[in-house]
């Protein structure tokens, strides 16, 4: 037998078949695999979810039963010659240093059996009516309660620290703040079930005597009507129900409001000790968050302009906390009483992230700012913006709210 | 395998854990996965509102490789069980890692093909239409598992009811309900952590008659 084609494959054997011969069976058990080198072959099987046969060529070059060979499982397939073919036939041995000669075959492997994984995955999920009922976000939550509870408070500590990064502005991110600070102060008794926020409180608007602040820079018509069209949501990708998860803005208000005995000196969540590394973008986010919790607006304000200037973005979640930190600014400087840089603020992170789940925030806080120097008309303008936009959420009923006490004088 | 011994690779994707430190949490977004060189990491999964053991994994071991393929929820968390020392890879940097790493590569492939064949066998029992159909079939599914088993003997699967529920996609008190009156039959012999299957071969032959039907 010979295998002049292929070089560096010596010791592989060749094997002629006849039209019509059965290479292997489905259910056949067999270590060895194949690479076609001439001829026609045709694996038959059954797909699993509807009985139905399917029928799949191999090509020229191509290599069969790689999966149950390497897997050590029965065959799945039935493997059959069409025309005289020829296959040179592998043991486990040489397609192991057939592979680690060329990677680029292995990658392109992985890659078909990723899909095979993730389609086999779908289903799964569909057969068992999974698909909408998981929501990633609210079980990572819950991964935390779970640990909290049992007084595993290390462990909770990190899912709720997870929760944070991924979704500061989800549902149970207030919920997740307090027991990490309760876990940090080491008052971990009790252990009651959160239960999902209700509708946040509207913020207080600042009151400000002085209505000298020139405003006219800044009208509607200056952000891009694309924030109206409903943002895609980098949750999405998670299955996150958008419209669930209330605003961080106010969420976080009236969180850290209630907290009478914060002790949240610096950074809370510095030094960590799980290997991932110095101070990020999350760590300082949080810090900021920290700091704008204790009115410390001109602290929060330092910190979150530094993550603005970081510019190798480590991954989608430091992404979006960059995007959320632009619209933060603004928030900070409403606080502080700087309306036009506020409104700066605003209008740049709508401008630049126009797609953003925080845009409809954002023309809300416009329409905060407005009010507070007294500028009804146009708070009222942006109140009526806000009050369409999908998803809808609790800024939609805060900015109806607001729309209406304006009306009402 | 060679590519541990390399204390460059050590320095650029090195990372360290302590005992009961997380290294990621079910549910959390994947984008990463792990090469085990030093140390024990424990995969569980909060399942009923009790944390079960999945697997142990060891030196050589790899974890989290579903991130390769697409960020997506963690189906499990990892916990080091002692001072473990980790190569951390993230998606983007795979095809260069791949390059250099042809061992991995290999690797690679074979936990692939694994949990292929794994899912696609959970998938048969889930489409299945009766229940008890199914549970039958979680437990044709488990004495596959072990080659050594003598299926024209009673069989022994260590199994709890709990786990059986969820290979099945099913309620614990139906399985429970399922079980015991295959018990009552004399089929099996139910115990905490495990069950005594007295005729695989008559499951599987009644698994099997009812998949063939299944479609026609």
């Amino acid at each position: 037998m010979s295998n002049g084609a292929m070089g560096q494959t010596s010791g592989i054997v060749t094997r002629r078949y006849k039209h019509g011969s059965i290479v292997y069976f489905e259910n056949d058990k067999s270590e060895y695999i194949y690479i076609l080198k001439g001829g026609r072959v045709i694996l038959t099987s059954l797909k699993v979810d509807t009985g139905e046969e399917v029928k799949e060529e191999i090509k020229p070059g191509e290599f069969f039963g790689v999966k149950s060979s390497l897997g050590k499982y029965p065959r799945e397939e039935t493997a059959q010659t069409i025309g005289e073919t020829v296959l040179l036939v592998l043991t486990l041995a040489d397609f192991e240093r057939l592979v680690l000669q060329n990677v680029n075959v292995v990658r392109k492997m992985l890659r078909i059996f990723s899909n095979q994984l993730r389609r086999i995955g779908k289903s799964q999920r569909e057969v068992l009516g999974e698909s909408e009922a998981i929501n990633p976000a609210e079980e990572l939550f819950k991964i935390g309660e779970y640990y909290y509870k049992v007084g595993r408070v290390q462990q909770a500590q990190y899912a709720y620290k997870r929760y944070m990064e991924y979704y500061p502005d989800g549902k149970y991110s207030g919920a997740s703040m307090q027991r990490i600070r309760a876990i940090e102060s080491g008052s971990t008794g009790g252990g009651d079930d959160f239960m999902p926020p209700g509708p946040a409180a509207p913020p207080s608007p600042p009151v400000r005597g002085d209505d000298t602040v020139d405003f006219t820079d800044f009208s509607i018509e200056d952000e891009k009507p694309a924030a109206a069209a409903p943002s895609r949501s980098p949750l999405d990708d998670f299955g996150v129900d958008a419209a669930s998860s209330s605003p961080l803005a106010s969420e976080m208000d009236d969180f850290f409001s209630e907290g009478k005995s914060l002790d949240f000196d610096g950074d809370p969540f510095g030094g960590e000790a799980n290997g991932k590394g110095g101070k990020g973008v999350a760590e300082n986010f949080y810090a900021a968050m920290s700091k704008f919790s204790q009115e410390e607006y001109q602290g929060a304000l330092a910190l979150y302009a530094g993550i603005l200037e970081v510019h190798n973005l480590k991954n989608d979640s430091e992404a979006k906390i960059f995007e959320k930190a632009h619209f933060e600014i603004g928030r900070c400087y409403l606080k502080l009483g700087k309306f036009t840089e506020a409104l700066t603020a605003f209008s740049n992170m709508i401008k630049k992230f126009p797609n953003s789940e925080n845009v409809k925030n954002a023309l809300f806080h416009m329409g905060v700012v407005y009010e507070s120097v007294k500028k009804a008309d146009k708070a009222a303008a942006y109140y009526n913006r806000v009050i369409p936009m999908e998803p809808k959420d609790s800024i939609n009923k805060l900015a109806a709210k607001r729309l209406k006490a304006i009306e009402n004088g | 395998m060679s590519m541990f011994l390399d204390s460059q690779l050590f320095d650029k994707f090195g990372v360290e854990y302590s005992p009961n430190d997380i290294i990621f949490c079910e549910y959390e977004p994947g984008n990463e996965f792990y090469f085990i060189q030093n140390g024990r990491v424990k995969i569980v999964k909060i399942i009923n509102n009790t944390e079960k053991t999945l697997d142990i994994l060891e030196v050589g071991d790899v974890f989290g490789e579903m991130a390769i393929l697409e960020e997506q929820p963690r189906s499990a968390s990892a916990i080091a069980m002692d001072h473990v020392k980790l190569l951390r890879f993230r998606r983007e940097n795979f095809d260069a890692l791949l390059q250099g790493n042809p061992q991995l590569a290999y690797k690679l492939l074979i936990i692939f093909s694994k949990r292929i064949y794994d899912a696609k066998r959970r998938l048969m029992i889930l489409l299945l239409e009766e229940p008890q159909v199914k549970v039958m079939d979680v437990m044709c599914m488990l004495s596959e598992q072990d080659p050594h088993l003598d299926l024209q003997e009673a069989i022994t699967l260590r199994v709890t009811i709990q786990e059986v529920a969820n290979w099945a996609g099913m309620q614990i008190a139906d399985v429970q309900k399922i079980l015991s009156h295959l018990n009552q039959l004399g089929k099996i012999e139910l115990f905490n952590d495990r069950i005594i299957v007295k005729n695989i071969r008559d499951f599987q032959r009644i698994v099997n008659s009812r998949r063939k039907n299944m479609f026609s």
